[in-house]
Protein backbone atom coordinates (compact mmCIF):
# COMPACT_ATOMS: atom_id res chain seq x y z
CA UNK A 1 0.00 0.00 0.00
CA UNK A 2 2.57 2.56 0.78
CA UNK A 3 4.33 1.56 -1.98
CA UNK A 4 1.97 2.12 -4.27
CA UNK A 5 0.77 5.51 -2.66
CA UNK A 6 4.57 6.29 -1.99
CA UNK A 7 5.68 5.65 -6.14
CA UNK A 8 8.48 8.45 -6.07
CA UNK A 9 7.98 7.72 -10.14
CA UNK A 10 4.41 8.08 -10.29
CA UNK A 11 3.99 11.49 -8.59
CA UNK A 12 6.50 12.86 -11.13
CA UNK A 13 4.78 11.24 -13.87
CA UNK A 14 1.19 12.79 -12.88
CA UNK A 15 2.63 16.34 -11.32
CA UNK A 16 5.54 17.20 -13.17
CA UNK A 17 3.43 18.05 -16.93
CA UNK A 18 1.20 20.62 -15.05
CA UNK A 19 4.18 21.69 -12.78
CA UNK A 20 6.44 22.53 -15.42
CA UNK A 21 3.98 24.46 -17.75
CA UNK A 22 3.11 26.83 -15.05
CA UNK A 23 6.74 27.52 -13.75
CA UNK A 24 7.43 28.74 -17.14
CA UNK A 25 4.50 30.07 -18.58
CA UNK A 26 3.30 32.12 -15.39
CA UNK A 27 5.86 32.23 -12.76
CA UNK A 28 9.30 32.85 -14.72
CA UNK A 29 7.75 35.47 -15.90
CA UNK A 30 6.79 37.47 -12.79
CA UNK A 31 10.54 37.63 -12.80
CA UNK A 32 11.51 38.22 -15.94
CA UNK A 33 8.79 41.17 -16.27
CA UNK A 34 10.23 43.32 -13.29
CA UNK A 35 13.52 42.76 -15.56
CA UNK A 36 12.61 43.95 -18.35
CA UNK A 37 10.65 46.82 -16.73
CA UNK A 38 14.70 48.31 -15.82
CA UNK A 39 15.19 48.22 -19.67
CA UNK A 40 14.09 50.70 -22.81
CA UNK A 41 13.53 47.82 -24.84
CA UNK A 42 11.84 46.97 -28.35
CA UNK A 43 12.31 43.19 -27.88
CA UNK A 44 14.42 43.17 -30.64
CA UNK A 45 17.58 44.58 -30.71
CA UNK A 46 19.21 44.55 -27.09
CA UNK A 47 17.84 47.07 -24.53
CA UNK A 48 19.58 49.53 -22.62
CA UNK A 49 19.52 49.52 -18.64
CA UNK A 50 17.82 52.49 -17.32
CA UNK A 51 17.17 51.37 -13.79
CA UNK A 52 14.31 52.47 -12.85
CA UNK A 53 13.64 55.47 -14.81
CA UNK A 54 10.59 54.18 -16.17
CA UNK A 55 9.19 54.03 -13.05
CA UNK A 56 10.15 57.69 -12.67
CA UNK A 57 8.46 58.82 -15.86
CA UNK A 58 5.52 57.04 -15.53
CA UNK A 59 5.12 59.00 -12.15
CA UNK A 60 5.35 61.96 -14.42
CA UNK A 61 3.39 60.57 -17.48
CA UNK A 62 -0.15 62.43 -16.48
CA UNK A 63 -1.77 59.92 -18.87
CA UNK A 64 -0.90 56.84 -16.30
CA UNK A 65 -1.86 59.35 -13.59
CA UNK A 66 -5.36 59.22 -15.43
CA UNK A 67 -5.34 55.84 -15.74
CA UNK A 68 -4.01 55.05 -12.21
CA UNK A 69 -7.07 57.88 -11.26
CA UNK A 70 -9.76 56.43 -13.41
CA UNK A 71 -8.95 52.85 -11.64
CA UNK A 72 -9.09 54.13 -8.22
CA UNK A 73 -12.22 55.56 -9.25
CA UNK A 74 -13.86 51.97 -10.76
CA UNK A 75 -12.34 50.49 -7.12
CA UNK A 76 -14.57 52.90 -5.08
CA UNK A 77 -17.57 52.88 -7.53
CA UNK A 78 -17.37 49.01 -7.99
CA UNK A 79 -17.35 49.10 -4.20
CA UNK A 80 -20.17 51.13 -3.69
CA UNK A 81 -22.69 50.18 -6.43
CA UNK A 82 -22.01 46.23 -6.17
CA UNK A 83 -21.77 45.58 -2.26
CA UNK A 84 -24.48 46.62 -0.75
CA UNK A 85 -26.87 45.94 -3.60
CA UNK A 86 -25.38 42.19 -3.93
CA UNK A 87 -25.92 42.24 -0.38
CA UNK A 88 -29.91 43.43 -0.31
CA UNK A 89 -31.24 40.76 -2.96
CA UNK A 90 -29.16 38.12 -1.29
CA UNK A 91 -30.99 38.40 1.72
CA UNK A 92 -33.90 38.75 -0.22
CA UNK A 93 -33.50 35.80 -2.18
CA UNK A 94 -31.82 33.71 0.90
CA UNK A 95 -35.06 33.93 2.75
CA UNK A 96 -36.77 30.95 1.10
CA UNK A 97 -38.71 33.36 -1.42
CA UNK A 98 -40.97 30.76 -4.43
CA UNK A 99 -39.32 31.37 -7.47
CA UNK A 100 -35.84 32.32 -5.64
CA UNK A 101 -33.67 30.30 -7.90
CA UNK A 102 -35.13 31.18 -10.99
CA UNK A 103 -34.05 34.58 -9.62
CA UNK A 104 -31.02 33.74 -8.66
CA UNK A 105 -29.83 32.18 -12.12
CA UNK A 106 -31.29 35.11 -13.86
CA UNK A 107 -29.15 37.64 -12.21
CA UNK A 108 -26.07 35.42 -12.11
CA UNK A 109 -26.54 34.84 -16.13
CA UNK A 110 -24.55 37.98 -17.07
CA UNK A 111 -21.52 37.53 -15.88
CA UNK A 112 -20.81 34.24 -17.72
CA UNK A 113 -21.39 36.17 -21.22
CA UNK A 114 -17.87 37.37 -22.96
CA UNK A 115 -16.79 40.82 -21.84
CA UNK A 116 -16.56 41.56 -25.62
CA UNK A 117 -20.11 40.22 -26.15
CA UNK A 118 -21.23 42.92 -23.54
CA UNK A 119 -19.31 45.22 -24.46
CA UNK A 120 -20.68 45.53 -27.66
CA UNK A 121 -24.27 44.98 -26.68
CA UNK A 122 -24.18 47.73 -24.36
CA UNK A 123 -22.86 50.45 -27.21
CA UNK A 124 -25.56 50.00 -28.79
CA UNK A 125 -27.91 50.26 -25.38
CA UNK A 126 -25.69 54.03 -25.06
CA UNK A 127 -25.67 54.41 -29.10
CA UNK A 128 -26.40 58.18 -29.69
CA UNK A 129 -29.08 57.34 -32.59
CA UNK A 130 -31.00 53.78 -31.85
CA UNK A 131 -30.09 52.97 -28.92
CA UNK A 132 -31.97 52.01 -26.47
CA UNK A 133 -31.42 54.22 -23.49
CA UNK A 134 -32.12 57.38 -26.01
CA UNK A 135 -35.15 56.06 -27.12
CA UNK A 136 -36.13 55.88 -23.99
CA UNK A 137 -35.44 59.02 -22.74
CA UNK A 138 -37.09 60.39 -25.74
CA UNK A 139 -40.14 58.08 -24.89
CA UNK A 140 -40.64 59.38 -21.82
CA UNK A 141 -40.34 63.49 -23.19
CA UNK A 142 -36.78 63.87 -21.73
CA UNK A 143 -35.30 64.33 -25.75
CA UNK A 144 -33.36 67.11 -23.93
CA UNK A 145 -30.97 64.45 -21.88
CA UNK A 146 -30.36 62.81 -24.91
CA UNK A 147 -26.20 62.42 -24.71
CA UNK A 148 -23.55 60.91 -27.19
CA UNK A 149 -23.42 58.96 -23.86
CA UNK A 150 -19.68 57.20 -24.17
CA UNK A 151 -18.27 60.04 -26.72
CA UNK A 152 -18.45 62.53 -23.45
CA UNK A 153 -15.65 62.37 -21.11
CA UNK A 154 -18.29 63.41 -18.59
CA UNK A 155 -20.28 60.14 -19.02
CA UNK A 156 -17.83 57.79 -20.12
CA UNK A 157 -16.48 56.42 -17.00
CA UNK A 158 -20.25 55.94 -15.40
CA UNK A 159 -21.77 54.72 -18.33
CA UNK A 160 -18.60 51.81 -17.37
CA UNK A 161 -19.24 51.52 -14.28
CA UNK A 162 -22.95 50.60 -14.58
CA UNK A 163 -22.29 48.13 -17.51
CA UNK A 164 -19.80 46.68 -14.75
CA UNK A 165 -22.76 46.53 -12.17
CA UNK A 166 -24.66 44.61 -14.53
CA UNK A 167 -21.99 41.68 -15.26
CA UNK A 168 -21.03 41.19 -11.45
CA UNK A 169 -24.31 42.24 -9.17
CA UNK A 170 -25.30 38.53 -9.73
CA UNK A 171 -21.94 37.04 -9.21
CA UNK A 172 -21.25 38.78 -5.47
CA UNK A 173 -24.69 38.39 -4.91
CA UNK A 174 -24.63 34.27 -5.54
CA UNK A 175 -21.14 34.36 -3.38
CA UNK A 176 -23.16 35.89 -0.74
CA UNK A 177 -26.45 33.81 -0.84
CA UNK A 178 -23.48 30.42 -0.54
CA UNK A 179 -21.96 32.21 2.99
CA UNK A 180 -25.89 33.23 4.83
CA UNK A 181 -26.22 29.05 3.46
CA UNK A 182 -23.60 28.31 5.63
CA UNK A 183 -25.42 29.72 8.83
CA UNK A 184 -27.31 27.33 10.80
CA UNK A 185 -30.89 27.49 11.10
CA UNK A 186 -31.22 27.44 14.71
CA UNK A 187 -29.88 31.22 15.20
CA UNK A 188 -33.01 32.56 13.21
CA UNK A 189 -35.09 30.29 15.55
CA UNK A 190 -33.40 31.38 18.92
CA UNK A 191 -34.08 34.92 16.84
CA UNK A 192 -36.99 34.12 16.56
CA UNK A 193 -38.37 32.97 19.38
CA UNK A 194 -36.44 37.02 21.34
CA UNK A 195 -39.26 38.28 18.47
CA UNK A 196 -36.47 39.69 15.94
CA UNK A 197 -37.74 41.54 13.32
CA UNK A 198 -36.25 40.90 9.51
CA UNK A 199 -34.30 43.57 9.86
CA UNK A 200 -33.05 42.53 13.48
CA UNK A 201 -32.60 39.27 11.95
CA UNK A 202 -30.02 40.92 9.36
CA UNK A 203 -28.22 43.00 11.55
CA UNK A 204 -27.95 40.86 14.60
CA UNK A 205 -27.39 37.14 13.04
CA UNK A 206 -26.96 37.12 9.11
CA UNK A 207 -24.28 40.63 8.97
CA UNK A 208 -21.90 39.67 11.58
CA UNK A 209 -21.88 36.10 10.53
CA UNK A 210 -21.22 36.58 6.72
CA UNK A 211 -18.54 39.65 7.32
CA UNK A 212 -15.67 37.28 6.80
CA UNK A 213 -17.34 36.16 3.07
CA UNK A 214 -17.88 40.03 2.53
CA UNK A 215 -13.80 40.98 3.09
CA UNK A 216 -12.77 38.48 0.48
CA UNK A 217 -16.02 39.91 -1.60
CA UNK A 218 -14.19 43.32 -1.00
CA UNK A 219 -11.31 42.02 -1.92
CA UNK A 220 -12.40 40.32 -5.32
CA UNK A 221 -14.05 43.85 -6.11
CA UNK A 222 -11.14 45.63 -5.80
CA UNK A 223 -8.37 43.41 -7.55
CA UNK A 224 -11.49 42.85 -10.11
CA UNK A 225 -11.90 46.46 -10.87
CA UNK A 226 -7.56 46.61 -11.00
CA UNK A 227 -8.16 44.39 -13.94
CA UNK A 228 -10.89 44.91 -16.46
CA UNK A 229 -10.34 45.34 -19.81
CA UNK A 230 -12.29 43.92 -22.49
CA UNK A 231 -15.23 46.01 -21.50
CA UNK A 232 -13.22 49.32 -21.45
CA UNK A 233 -11.27 48.04 -24.87
CA UNK A 234 -14.48 47.71 -26.57
CA UNK A 235 -16.71 50.33 -25.38
CA UNK A 236 -14.42 53.51 -25.67
CA UNK A 237 -10.72 52.14 -26.21
CA UNK A 238 -9.26 54.39 -23.24
CA UNK A 239 -11.17 57.69 -25.14
CA UNK A 240 -12.28 60.02 -25.16
CA UNK A 241 -9.06 61.63 -24.69
CA UNK A 242 -7.71 59.16 -22.12
CA UNK A 243 -10.99 59.92 -19.80
CA UNK A 244 -11.86 56.13 -19.06
CA UNK A 245 -8.03 54.88 -19.84
CA UNK A 246 -7.18 52.46 -16.88
CA UNK A 247 -3.57 51.16 -16.68
CA UNK A 248 -4.80 47.66 -18.44
CA UNK A 249 -5.82 49.72 -21.61
CA UNK A 250 -3.15 52.05 -21.10
CA UNK A 251 -0.10 48.97 -20.58
CA UNK A 252 -1.57 47.72 -24.25
CA UNK A 253 -1.43 50.82 -25.98
CA UNK A 254 2.11 51.25 -24.66
CA UNK A 255 2.98 47.87 -25.31
CA UNK A 256 1.68 46.34 -28.01
CA UNK A 257 0.77 49.41 -30.16
CA UNK A 258 3.90 52.15 -29.78
CA UNK A 259 6.27 49.22 -28.58
CA UNK A 260 7.42 50.06 -25.50
CA UNK A 261 8.12 46.94 -23.59
CA UNK A 262 9.77 48.26 -21.02
CA UNK A 263 7.58 50.96 -19.73
CA UNK A 264 4.32 48.47 -20.34
CA UNK A 265 6.43 45.71 -18.46
CA UNK A 266 6.82 48.90 -15.36
CA UNK A 267 2.97 49.29 -15.67
CA UNK A 268 2.62 45.18 -15.32
CA UNK A 269 4.81 45.20 -12.26
CA UNK A 270 2.87 48.36 -10.85
CA UNK A 271 -0.38 46.04 -11.13
CA UNK A 272 0.98 43.34 -9.74
CA UNK A 273 1.45 45.66 -6.46
CA UNK A 274 -1.61 47.07 -6.23
CA UNK A 275 -3.78 43.61 -6.44
CA UNK A 276 -0.90 41.28 -4.27
CA UNK A 277 -1.63 45.36 -1.52
CA UNK A 278 -5.16 44.77 -1.58
CA UNK A 279 -5.11 41.25 -0.89
CA UNK A 280 -2.75 41.97 2.34
CA UNK A 281 -4.15 45.68 3.47
CA UNK A 282 -7.67 43.52 3.76
CA UNK A 283 -5.86 40.51 5.93
CA UNK A 284 -4.80 43.31 7.82
CA UNK A 285 -7.96 45.19 8.42
CA UNK A 286 -10.07 42.36 9.34
CA UNK A 287 -8.11 40.28 10.90
CA UNK A 288 -10.57 37.18 9.92
CA UNK A 289 -11.85 34.89 12.76
CA UNK A 290 -13.01 31.56 11.42
CA UNK A 291 -16.24 30.65 12.78
CA UNK A 292 -16.58 27.13 13.76
CA UNK A 293 -20.89 25.98 15.09
CA UNK B 1 -45.69 29.46 13.58
CA UNK B 2 -45.78 31.96 10.41
CA UNK B 3 -49.30 33.77 10.58
CA UNK B 4 -49.94 35.34 7.01
CA UNK B 5 -51.05 38.89 7.58
CA UNK B 6 -52.05 41.87 5.22
CA UNK B 7 -48.25 43.63 6.09
CA UNK B 8 -46.82 40.62 5.24
CA UNK B 9 -48.29 40.33 1.92
CA UNK B 10 -47.57 44.03 0.59
CA UNK B 11 -43.75 43.24 1.73
CA UNK B 12 -43.70 40.35 -0.48
CA UNK B 13 -45.65 41.89 -3.14
CA UNK B 14 -42.98 44.76 -3.36
CA UNK B 15 -40.43 42.29 -3.01
CA UNK B 16 -41.39 40.52 -6.00
CA UNK B 17 -41.69 44.18 -7.80
CA UNK B 18 -38.30 44.37 -7.42
CA UNK B 19 -37.05 41.20 -7.87
CA UNK B 20 -38.79 41.37 -11.28
CA UNK B 21 -38.05 44.20 -12.19
CA UNK B 22 -34.41 43.67 -11.85
CA UNK B 23 -34.30 40.59 -13.37
CA UNK B 24 -35.88 42.41 -16.49
CA UNK B 25 -32.97 44.76 -16.49
CA UNK B 26 -30.38 41.50 -16.77
CA UNK B 27 -32.50 40.13 -19.93
CA UNK B 28 -33.97 42.75 -21.39
CA UNK B 29 -30.54 44.02 -23.60
CA UNK B 30 -29.86 40.29 -23.90
CA UNK B 31 -33.47 39.85 -25.81
CA UNK B 32 -33.35 43.20 -27.53
CA UNK B 33 -30.26 42.37 -29.34
CA UNK B 34 -31.34 38.92 -30.34
CA UNK B 35 -34.81 40.52 -31.58
CA UNK B 36 -32.51 42.93 -33.35
CA UNK B 37 -30.68 40.51 -35.15
CA UNK B 38 -33.62 40.00 -37.65
CA UNK B 39 -33.59 43.72 -38.66
CA UNK B 40 -32.32 45.61 -41.25
CA UNK B 41 -30.06 48.62 -40.60
CA UNK B 42 -33.04 50.70 -41.25
CA UNK B 43 -35.46 49.08 -38.70
CA UNK B 44 -32.76 49.45 -36.02
CA UNK B 45 -33.41 53.26 -36.52
CA UNK B 46 -37.27 53.69 -36.90
CA UNK B 47 -38.50 50.40 -34.80
CA UNK B 48 -36.00 49.85 -32.12
CA UNK B 49 -37.89 48.31 -29.66
CA UNK B 50 -40.74 45.76 -31.06
CA UNK B 51 -40.27 42.61 -32.92
CA UNK B 52 -39.23 42.61 -36.20
CA UNK B 53 -40.82 42.81 -39.11
CA UNK B 54 -39.61 39.19 -40.80
CA UNK B 55 -37.61 36.75 -39.58
CA UNK B 56 -34.82 37.15 -42.03
CA UNK B 57 -31.16 35.42 -41.45
CA UNK B 58 -29.51 38.21 -43.55
CA UNK B 59 -27.79 39.81 -41.16
CA UNK B 60 -26.35 36.24 -39.40
CA UNK B 61 -25.25 35.40 -43.55
CA UNK B 62 -23.23 38.87 -43.96
CA UNK B 63 -21.50 37.74 -40.32
CA UNK B 64 -20.77 35.11 -41.33
CA UNK B 65 -19.87 35.00 -45.12
CA UNK B 66 -18.28 38.59 -45.22
CA UNK B 67 -17.26 39.33 -41.44
CA UNK B 68 -15.31 36.02 -41.03
CA UNK B 69 -17.54 34.93 -38.23
CA UNK B 70 -17.49 31.02 -39.44
CA UNK B 71 -13.30 31.51 -39.35
CA UNK B 72 -14.03 33.12 -35.92
CA UNK B 73 -15.41 30.54 -34.88
CA UNK B 74 -13.87 27.49 -35.83
CA UNK B 75 -10.37 29.10 -34.22
CA UNK B 76 -12.65 29.69 -30.70
CA UNK B 77 -13.55 25.87 -30.88
CA UNK B 78 -10.08 24.54 -31.93
CA UNK B 79 -8.56 26.72 -28.90
CA UNK B 80 -10.86 26.61 -26.31
CA UNK B 81 -10.85 22.36 -27.40
CA UNK B 82 -7.52 21.90 -26.72
CA UNK B 83 -7.39 24.02 -23.46
CA UNK B 84 -10.24 22.42 -21.85
CA UNK B 85 -9.03 18.57 -22.95
CA UNK B 86 -5.16 19.38 -21.96
CA UNK B 87 -5.84 21.47 -18.97
CA UNK B 88 -8.43 18.87 -17.09
CA UNK B 89 -6.28 16.09 -17.43
CA UNK B 90 -3.24 17.79 -16.18
CA UNK B 91 -4.77 19.35 -13.45
CA UNK B 92 -6.26 15.86 -12.43
CA UNK B 93 -3.90 14.01 -12.45
CA UNK B 94 -1.42 16.55 -10.78
CA UNK B 95 -4.63 17.07 -8.10
CA UNK B 96 -4.47 13.18 -7.73
CA UNK B 97 -0.93 12.97 -6.46
CA UNK B 98 -0.98 16.37 -4.39
CA UNK B 99 -3.55 15.13 -2.71
CA UNK B 100 -3.66 11.35 -2.52
CA UNK B 101 -0.03 10.17 -2.89
CA UNK B 102 2.54 10.31 0.29
CA UNK B 103 5.79 12.52 -0.35
CA UNK B 104 7.12 15.76 1.17
CA UNK B 105 6.39 18.80 -0.96
CA UNK B 106 2.70 17.73 -1.82
CA UNK B 107 1.85 21.16 0.21
CA UNK B 108 4.27 23.45 -1.47
CA UNK B 109 3.53 21.97 -4.60
CA UNK B 110 -0.44 22.81 -3.65
CA UNK B 111 0.38 26.43 -2.38
CA UNK B 112 2.52 27.37 -5.22
CA UNK B 113 -0.38 26.58 -7.72
CA UNK B 114 -2.72 28.36 -5.37
CA UNK B 115 -1.28 31.54 -5.06
CA UNK B 116 -1.65 31.84 -9.21
CA UNK B 117 -4.96 32.77 -8.20
CA UNK B 118 -3.65 36.39 -6.81
CA UNK B 119 -1.47 36.94 -10.51
CA UNK B 120 -3.15 39.45 -12.78
CA UNK B 121 -2.21 38.41 -16.34
CA UNK B 122 -0.88 42.05 -17.44
CA UNK B 123 2.56 41.00 -14.83
CA UNK B 124 3.14 38.17 -17.71
CA UNK B 125 2.09 39.44 -20.93
CA UNK B 126 5.35 41.43 -21.97
CA UNK B 127 7.48 38.44 -20.85
CA UNK B 128 4.93 35.71 -22.34
CA UNK B 129 5.12 37.92 -26.19
CA UNK B 130 9.02 37.91 -25.78
CA UNK B 131 8.90 33.92 -24.76
CA UNK B 132 6.66 33.00 -27.67
CA UNK B 133 8.59 35.52 -30.04
CA UNK B 134 12.00 33.52 -28.96
CA UNK B 135 11.01 30.68 -29.42
CA UNK B 136 8.91 30.73 -32.68
CA UNK B 137 5.26 30.52 -31.30
CA UNK B 138 4.53 34.34 -31.71
CA UNK B 139 0.68 34.40 -34.49
CA UNK B 140 -0.09 30.35 -33.46
CA UNK B 141 -2.68 29.53 -31.88
CA UNK B 142 -0.44 27.22 -30.06
CA UNK B 143 0.75 30.41 -27.92
CA UNK B 144 -2.76 30.86 -27.11
CA UNK B 145 -3.60 27.41 -26.17
CA UNK B 146 -0.42 27.36 -23.52
CA UNK B 147 -0.70 30.57 -21.62
CA UNK B 148 -4.80 29.69 -21.55
CA UNK B 149 -3.74 26.26 -19.83
CA UNK B 150 -1.04 27.55 -17.70
CA UNK B 151 -3.27 30.45 -16.14
CA UNK B 152 -6.57 27.70 -15.86
CA UNK B 153 -4.08 25.62 -13.31
CA UNK B 154 -4.51 27.48 -9.92
CA UNK B 155 -8.42 27.76 -10.28
CA UNK B 156 -8.98 23.76 -11.79
CA UNK B 157 -5.88 22.45 -8.95
CA UNK B 158 -7.84 24.36 -6.10
CA UNK B 159 -11.60 23.57 -7.27
CA UNK B 160 -10.19 19.65 -7.78
CA UNK B 161 -7.89 19.07 -4.83
CA UNK B 162 -10.93 20.21 -2.66
CA UNK B 163 -13.29 17.38 -3.80
CA UNK B 164 -10.38 14.63 -4.44
CA UNK B 165 -9.56 14.90 -0.41
CA UNK B 166 -13.63 13.95 0.49
CA UNK B 167 -13.12 10.69 -1.23
CA UNK B 168 -12.48 7.71 1.71
CA UNK B 169 -9.42 6.17 1.58
CA UNK B 170 -11.18 2.49 1.64
CA UNK B 171 -12.16 2.63 -2.16
CA UNK B 172 -8.47 2.94 -3.65
CA UNK B 173 -7.16 0.33 -0.84
CA UNK B 174 -9.77 -1.92 -2.05
CA UNK B 175 -8.61 -1.21 -5.72
CA UNK B 176 -5.09 -1.93 -4.36
CA UNK B 177 -5.80 -5.06 -3.02
CA UNK B 178 -6.94 -6.17 -6.36
CA UNK B 179 -4.06 -5.21 -8.13
CA UNK B 180 -4.66 -2.50 -9.74
CA UNK B 181 -1.87 0.23 -10.38
CA UNK B 182 -2.11 3.54 -9.64
CA UNK B 183 -2.59 4.82 -13.24
CA UNK B 184 -5.75 2.35 -12.95
CA UNK B 185 -6.61 2.99 -9.72
CA UNK B 186 -6.41 7.17 -11.08
CA UNK B 187 -8.47 6.60 -14.70
CA UNK B 188 -10.69 3.74 -14.29
CA UNK B 189 -11.88 4.26 -10.54
CA UNK B 190 -10.97 8.07 -9.24
CA UNK B 191 -11.95 9.71 -12.46
CA UNK B 192 -15.64 8.75 -12.94
CA UNK B 193 -16.33 9.51 -9.10
CA UNK B 194 -14.57 12.69 -9.71
CA UNK B 195 -16.98 13.52 -12.29
CA UNK B 196 -18.81 16.27 -11.00
CA UNK B 197 -15.47 18.27 -9.90
CA UNK B 198 -14.23 17.65 -13.35
CA UNK B 199 -17.28 18.85 -14.66
CA UNK B 200 -17.16 22.05 -12.11
CA UNK B 201 -13.55 22.55 -13.74
CA UNK B 202 -14.09 22.28 -17.70
CA UNK B 203 -16.93 24.87 -17.63
CA UNK B 204 -14.63 27.30 -16.11
CA UNK B 205 -12.17 26.78 -18.14
CA UNK B 206 -14.71 26.82 -21.06
CA UNK B 207 -15.12 30.13 -19.90
CA UNK B 208 -12.09 31.59 -19.45
CA UNK B 209 -11.10 30.66 -22.63
CA UNK B 210 -13.79 31.15 -24.84
CA UNK B 211 -14.47 34.61 -23.39
CA UNK B 212 -10.78 35.92 -23.20
CA UNK B 213 -10.04 38.55 -25.26
CA UNK B 214 -6.39 40.02 -24.49
CA UNK B 215 -3.78 37.17 -25.01
CA UNK B 216 -5.15 36.63 -28.78
CA UNK B 217 -5.12 39.91 -28.85
CA UNK B 218 -1.71 40.21 -28.22
CA UNK B 219 0.00 36.59 -29.72
CA UNK B 220 -2.28 36.54 -32.90
CA UNK B 221 -1.73 39.18 -36.01
CA UNK B 222 -3.52 36.66 -38.57
CA UNK B 223 -6.60 37.04 -39.00
CA UNK B 224 -7.06 33.82 -39.88
CA UNK B 225 -6.31 32.52 -36.86
CA UNK B 226 -8.35 34.63 -34.31
CA UNK B 227 -10.97 33.78 -32.28
CA UNK B 228 -14.31 35.22 -31.58
CA UNK B 229 -13.37 37.54 -28.57
CA UNK B 230 -10.50 39.26 -30.95
CA UNK B 231 -12.74 38.84 -34.47
CA UNK B 232 -15.53 40.73 -33.02
CA UNK B 233 -13.32 43.92 -32.51
CA UNK B 234 -11.73 43.46 -36.11
CA UNK B 235 -15.45 43.54 -37.15
CA UNK B 236 -16.25 46.58 -34.72
CA UNK B 237 -13.62 48.11 -36.89
CA UNK B 238 -14.38 47.16 -40.26
CA UNK B 239 -18.29 47.44 -40.53
CA UNK B 240 -18.61 49.86 -38.23
CA UNK B 241 -22.26 50.75 -39.89
CA UNK B 242 -23.35 47.70 -40.37
CA UNK B 243 -25.00 47.66 -37.17
CA UNK B 244 -27.21 45.05 -37.90
CA UNK B 245 -25.01 42.55 -38.65
CA UNK B 246 -22.74 43.39 -35.58
CA UNK B 247 -25.47 42.88 -33.81
CA UNK B 248 -25.94 39.28 -35.22
CA UNK B 249 -22.40 38.30 -35.03
CA UNK B 250 -22.83 39.32 -30.97
CA UNK B 251 -25.60 36.97 -30.87
CA UNK B 252 -23.55 34.09 -32.44
CA UNK B 253 -21.06 34.48 -29.81
CA UNK B 254 -23.16 34.86 -26.36
CA UNK B 255 -25.03 31.58 -28.01
CA UNK B 256 -22.73 28.30 -26.56
CA UNK B 257 -22.04 30.63 -23.39
CA UNK B 258 -26.11 30.57 -22.60
CA UNK B 259 -26.62 26.94 -23.25
CA UNK B 260 -23.94 25.90 -21.20
CA UNK B 261 -24.97 28.41 -18.77
CA UNK B 262 -28.55 26.68 -18.97
CA UNK B 263 -27.63 23.08 -18.92
CA UNK B 264 -24.99 23.62 -16.36
CA UNK B 265 -25.11 26.25 -13.70
CA UNK B 266 -25.12 24.63 -11.03
CA UNK B 267 -21.40 23.84 -11.40
CA UNK B 268 -20.51 27.30 -13.00
CA UNK B 269 -22.07 28.54 -10.07
CA UNK B 270 -20.03 26.11 -7.47
CA UNK B 271 -16.94 26.87 -9.74
CA UNK B 272 -17.20 30.26 -9.64
CA UNK B 273 -17.66 30.61 -5.95
CA UNK B 274 -15.12 28.63 -5.09
CA UNK B 275 -12.55 30.15 -7.22
CA UNK B 276 -14.23 33.14 -5.22
CA UNK B 277 -13.44 32.15 -1.68
CA UNK B 278 -9.99 31.60 -1.95
CA UNK B 279 -9.69 34.77 -4.44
Amino acid sequence: MEKIFGDKKAILVLVLPAFIIYIIFVLIPIGYNIYISLFRTNLMSPGIFVGFTNYKNLFQDATFIKALKNNLFMVVGSLIAHLPLALFFANMLFQKIKGGNFFQNVFFLPCVISGVAVGLMWTFVYHSEFGLLNKFLELMGHGDLKQVWLANKDTAMFCIIVVVMWMYVGYHMVIQIAAMKSIPESLYEAAWIDGANAWKRFTCVTFPLIKHILKIDAVLIITGSLKYYDLVAIMTGGGPNHATELMSTYMYYQGFRTLKYGYSAAIGVILFLLCIAAVVIANLLFRSEQIEY
Amino acid sequence: MKKIKGKEITILFFKYIILIAFAIMCLYPIIWMFLASFKTNDELYINPWGFPQSIRFDNYIRAIVEGNVGTYYINSIIITGAVLLVSVCLSFMASYAITRMNWKYSKVVLNIFVLGMLIPVYATIVPLFSIFKTIGLLNTRLAVIISHIAFGFPIAIFIMTGFLSTIPREIEEAAVMEGCSIYRILFNIIFPISRSSVVTVAVIVFLNSWNDLLLPQIFLTDQLKMPLPVGLTEFQGQYYTDYASMIAAVVLVIIPSIIIYILLHKNIMEGMVAGAVKG
